[in-house]
């Protein structure tokens, strides 16, 4: 709110540089998002056209002959349900594990006098650049039991040292020494500092933090493909790709030609149309976690 | 609390112990969690040094070792400079262009005038990134392809045809700008969080003192997340040398192949499409691994030079 | 919780430790066979006296439009008549692909056997060695049916034997005569037509114009600039494609153009003529082809899509609202065109020297490594006698289109052969197959199209179609590579040199058929640079290993 009205303040005093710069800058991000924009739009006018159509260069601004079978064939199927379900779960129980898991992470390693720092910071950047592979990893998930269990795809991926770094940079440029010794000099220790004071102002980094972890997890397939067999468990982009798969034609002489032709033309449709029904919620997150950026700005008036 | 206040006293110092072992305790899990999913497993590193199949057991001395034969065949190879070039090239121009793009749009987002309007780019920019690869190659082929979007407006005008897709010059620039095109708003997120953190005084401030918009960008918003472009910076220098391969492949057509091939392409068709040879494939890998520490290293030294912003 | 996973932690590193040292895979003894009524000798009867005594678990892929192969008809039929319980572990096909090998690593875990598992030699090499996978072949006895095919059939058994003299794996046979001929040359005859009454093409009449019309390259090649010149389709654009395919595609791809300069091509570049394995691709004549049809490319009469557009594509096309494909190699016209009765079958092209050729594909017929069996499982022969019973001709057509009471009917034909069922509405032929059959191992020889199932129509057509068109003209001498079997010592030294030979021949290929050929010099470098790769070291491996499948 302060913002806003900071804003209206200033402007009645916009120089005349100024003016040009709103509109340049207006007129480019404008554009930009029309070059986005069309691709977008290509997606969900292919899903409702004859997939031959597109192929021949006939679907550029309007779909050609609309038809929903793409839709119909997805929504039709039991899996698809139990697939978006499941993905809901998997990013809900992972997302809240891995914050639990990352800002206290970040926070401890943005701090100078955390012991070991140095060693710490070495423990994780390794695991950046060597792996054992898949095969050692595959062990050790089967020897923890978690092979077919939907914990797979929760505990294996309840951290990323990526998103702790992240972290802990925002903790860096964002939280002012003053503040901790303020917090010191008061006698609080460090977990009461951490959940009494770093956290509430910690609003824009978790919310980028829910985002990304949220995406990853709505997104990830693999650990799915060779962990779980059950389709009870399947997320939903799993559920998809094999959807896809089984409307795609078999290359093999047997069928009649009027089969293949159509099963060819489903399968091209639900490429278009999966797109759309998987990743709109999620696109919808973004300008609910995007509110949380603003609160930031309390770190400032500590100062 | 009041005590607190005046209290400095020999307490003070076991106090700060006691802070610091608190501090430690935080990152305890993520500690144990690193030491499990990452350290355990990475006994695997050594398949780089054995003719391995997956029965064998990875670490028994019966395993079949053959020291640096595989790294050996691989600097022997003779597509090696190929290779190294290609995937060099491909990953210098995508960081080039790449590294700098979600940072400008940030800062020019967060210098909109209208914030609502600011807030639904921001939505739009972001949607791409939920867009699979498959559906986005499939894309590139149906505005790119030779009957694609671009080539039919080519014949309209009456020029000649380019074919996007078979012109090794093509390749790099269809490439890093489609990933760019796709990840651009993506990656502008956590500069957009950061900028969020800008204390608004120090607008008001300057704009007291007659600065204008581009300048207060320069000199307020830019230093605001100086820290965390630093930090992505080394990150991404350190990762310079790897990109993945499905994207690549996807794109890949026999006439390309010539600037299109990468370590990685090439290591996914030795070790999981063609004969599975795990041992050469892990070895290649590992090679790209230390490059990219070495990377790492070095970024690292500079940015402590330069700056006080580095990773440790 | 961080207790927990500490202590957990330990155990693993506990459990990583003592697991190296081990590995040994002790072959359990299970229950005594007589004990169980176990017999082999009636391939009708039970091959255990009681159900619920004997139980395995089979590891399998299925394709997604199955269903779990637990609750499939067949499956059920057959343990009603064996008494043997399959439990089937079912994972999709790209979760095996992704997991084969991880399956294999998890040495706890291991099933008793592999239903679909797409073994390759190596594999199976690499396994039977470390004594992980069953030799199958000391069981024969167990399996009559299987081992009356190999009485039958000696080449099946050497493409199956591996170099130490062991059967490791069950194969698919499913013989139509079809995989080793995968391009028929269509030809718009209406276009054709048009030119005709034009004046624009005196070498042809009207009467011409139906299938197994025979063309020289110059007459065809006239043909390809007419189309691409004139309005064949009459829209007012240039959008003609004069000949199309798709590039190094298994079906449907440009080697018959290479025939027709004598170059039995197919798209590995090599193939069997007078029991010698050749390599196609360093013979002149394929420098002269190439030059040939770069100039084709240049002028565009073979479209430039045809080296980077996808199967789905290239199947588009042809369906547009005003037909483009003037021509073009596929499997057949009937899914690729809107209109496939405009559309003639042409013999092979004759080549400027007056060749009239098509090469050989080698995709093979008879495949191996779809079935393993692991060391640790009990009584393996009860579980072989079980597999053994999909080799009954009856029950292989059953495995491979459906089971008896839903896709065929209880009664046979006159001809004692199974008949189909009607397809139920709302079902598509190949979703009810799929739906029904496990696909997998069977046997359906020549011999069992005749006394067992009907062949589908859409293969019967294509049958027709190649024994008139296509292998009349087969090349002398060449024949496909079967898929015979390497030694390990082989397959390393192959993988050293398959790779990169197969791109570096292929890349170049595309780069001169793109612009505009190849020189003499760039000819000579590129033969030296495949010899500095391995070209000759990889020819004698195949030439051995299949002197070694016709000495047996």
């Amino acid at each position: 709110m302060a913002f806003r009205k900071n804003k209206q303040k200033t402007a009645l005093r916009d120089t005349k540089g100024d003016k040009i710069f709103y509109i340049v800058n207006a007129f480019i991000m404008i554009l930009l998002a029309i070059i986005v924009i069309y691709p977008m739009y290509f997606i969900l006018i292919a899903s409702i056209s004859d997939p031959d159509a597109i192929f021949n260069g006939e679907v550029y601004l309007l779909p050609v002959n609309i038809t929903f079978k793409g839709y119909e064939r997805l929504f039709s199927d039991r899996l698809f349900w139990i697939g978006y379900r499941n993905t809901i779960i998997y990013v809900v129980v992972g997302t809240t594990l891995n914050i639990l898991m990352t800002i206290p992470t970040g926070w401890a390693l943005s701090r100078k006098e955390l012991p070991g720092r140095k060693y710490i910071m070495w423990f994780f950047i390794i695991t950046l650049f060597f792996g054992g592979g898949l095969i050692p990893f595959y062990l050790l998930v089967s020897k923890l039991g978690m092979v077919d269990s939907p914990l797979a795809l929760i505990i294996p991926s309840a951290l990323s040292v990526w998103n702790a770094f992240m972290t802990k940079a925002y903790y860096e440029s964002n939280i002012p020494q003053e503040l901790l010794e303020a917090a010191e000099i008061d006698g609080a220790n460090e977990f009461k500092t951490f959940l009494s004071i770093i956290i509430p102002i910690s609003k824009p980094i978790i919310a980028v933090m829910i985002l990304f972890y949220a995406v990853g997890h709505w997104n990830s397939y693999f650990n799915a493909l060779i962990f779980i067999s059950s389709e009870e468990y399947y997320p939903l982009q799993l559920v998809l790709k094999d959807i896809l798969i089984a409307t795609e034609v078999i290359g093999g002489p047997a069928g009649d030609a009027a089969t293949i032709i159509e099963q060819n033309k489903i399968a091209n449709q639900i490429k278009y149309s999966s797109i759309i029904v998987s990743s709109l919620p999620i696109i919808l997150l973004y300008p609910v976690i995007q509110k949380f950026f603003n609160k930031g700005i309390l770190v400032g008036s500590f100062k | 609390m009041e005590q607190g206040l005046i209290e400095y006293n020999p307490k003070k110092k076991k106090n700060r112990f006691l802070r610091h072992y608190q501090l430690f305790l935080l990152i305890v899990p993520a500690l144990i969690f690193v030491f499990i999913f990452n350290y355990l497993p990475m006994y695997g590193i050594v398949i780089a040094f054995q003719d391995f199949s997956p029965v064998d057991d990875i670490l028994s001395p019966n395993a079949n070792w053959i020291g640096f034969a595989n790294f050996t065949r691989f600097f022997n190879d003779y597509r090696f400079a190929t290779l190294f070039k290609n995937t060099f090239l491909l990953c210098i121009y995508g960081f080039l262009v790449g590294f700098p793009l979600p940072i400008i749009v940030a800062l020019l987002l967060n210098s909109l005038k209208s914030k609502k309007m600011s807030e639904r780019l921001q939505t739009i920019f972001y949607a791409p990134h939920f867009i699979s690869l498959v559906v986005l190659v499939g894309m590139l082929y149906l505005f790119f392809g030779e009957y694609g979007l671009v080539n039919n407006l080519l014949t309209y005008l009456n020029l000649n045809k380019y074919s996007f897709f078979l012109e090794p010059d093509a390749f790099r620039p269809l490439y890093i700008l489609s990933s760019n095109w796709q990840d651009f708003g993506w990656s502008s997120i956590i500069y957009l969080a950061a900028l969020s953190g800008v204390d608004p005084q120090l607008h008001e401030a300057a704009i007291m003192d007659g600065a204008s918009r581009l300048k207060r960008i320069l000199h307020i918003d830019l230093p605001a997340i100086f820290p965390t472009i630093s930090v992505l910076l080394i990150l991404s220098i350190g990762n310079l040398m790897s990109v993945g391969y499905e994207k690549v492949i996807l794109m890949q057509t026999t006439a390309n192949s010539s600037v299109s091939e990468i370590i990685a392409t090439y290591v996914y068709k030795i070790g999981f499409v063609g004969s599975g040879e795990y041992g050469y494939a892990t070895a290649i890998g590992l090679f790209n691994s230390v490059i990219n520490v070495v990377l790492l290293i070095i970024a690292n030294i500079l940015a402590r030079k330069f700056s006080n912003n580095s990773l440790w | 919780m961080k207790k927990k996973i500490g202590l957990s932690a330990l155990l693993i590193v506990m459990s990583l430790l003592s697991s190296c040292g081990g590995g040994n895979q002790t072959s359990t003894s299970g229950d005594d066979l007589e004990s169980l009524g176990y017999q082999y000798l009636d391939t009708s009867a039970p091959i255990v006296a009681t159900k619920n005594t004997v139980s395995y678990r089979i590891l399998s892929s299925k394709n997604a439009l199955a269903e779990n192969y637990n609750d499939m008809l067949i499956f059920k039929n057959l343990y009603d008549s064996t008494n043997v319980n399959v439990n089937w572990d079912n994972i999709s096909e790209s979760a095996y692909a992704a997991r084969k090998n991880l399956i294999m690593s998890d040495k706890a875990n291991y099933p008793d056997a592999i239903y679909h598992a797409g073994f390759s030699d190596k594999e199976i090499i690499q396994y039977s060695t470390k004594k992980v996978i069953l030799p199958i072949d000391k069981y024969l006895d167990n399996m009559p049916n299987f081992k009356a095919i190999l009485e039958r059939r000696p080449d099946i058994r050497r493409i199956l034997e591996s170099p130490d003299g062991h059967i490791y794996s069950l194969p698919r046979v499913e013989e139509m005569g079809l995989l080793a001929y995968p391009n028929l040359l269509f030809l718009n005859k209406v276009w054709v037509k048009d030119l005709i009454n034009s004046g624009d093409i005196d070498f042809l009449t009207e009467e011409d114009l139906k299938d197994g019309l025979s063309l020289s390259l110059t007459d065809f090649e006239k043909i390809l600039t007419l189309f691409k010149t004139k309005d064949m389709n009459k829209n007012g654009r240039n959008d003609e494609i004069p000949l199309s395919f798709v590039f190094q595609n298994w079906q449907g791809n440009q080697s018959d153009l290479y025939a027709a300069f004598g170059v039995p091509e197919n798209t590995d570049h090599r193939t069997i003529i007078n029991e010698k394995v050749v390599f196609t691709a360093v013979d002149d004549k394929f420098k002269e082809a190439t030059n040939y049809y770069a100039n084709w490319v240049t002028k565009g009469l073979i479209d430039k899509e045809v080296f980077s557009q996808s199967q789905d594509a290239f199947l588009a096309k042809g369906k547009a609202s005003d037909q483009r494909l003037g021509s073009f190699y596929w499997w057949e016209s009937e899914t690729v065109v809107k209109n496939p009765e405009d559309y003639i079958c042409l013999d092979p092209l004759i080549g400027l020297n007056g060749e009239q050729y098509v090469g050989v594909a080698n995709n093979p017929e008879i495949s191996k490594g779809n079935f393993v069996i692991f060391s640790k499982t009990k009584n393996p022969e009860i579980l072989l006698t079980y597999i053994d019973r999909f080799y009954d001709p009856v029950i292989s057509a059953q495995i491979n289109y459906g089971p008896i009471g839903i896709v065929y009917e209880e009664e046979l034909d006159d001809k004692g052969m199974l008949v189909q069922k009607p397809i139920p509405e709302g079902l598509t032929a190949d979703e009810f197959r799929l739906k029904n059959a496990p696909l997998g191992l069977i046997y359906l020889s020549y011999n069992e199209w005749e006394t067992v199932v009907h062949m589908e129509p859409r293969a019967k057509l294509r049958i027709e179609r190649l024994d008139q068109f296509v292998k009349p003209y087969v090349y002398p001498g060449a024949k496909p590579i079967p898929p015979v079997s390497y030694t390990l010592a082989e397959i390393n030294k192959l993988a050293t040199i398959e790779l990169n030979l197969y791109d570096y021949v292929n890349q170049n290929l595309t780069n001169w058929l793109l612009q505009g050929g190849v020189s003499d010099s760039a000819w000579n470098n590129y033969k030296a640079q495949l010899n500095n790769i391995g070209l000759n070291e990889a020819l004698s491996i195949y030439q051995a290993a299949y002197d070694r499948y016709k000495a047996d």
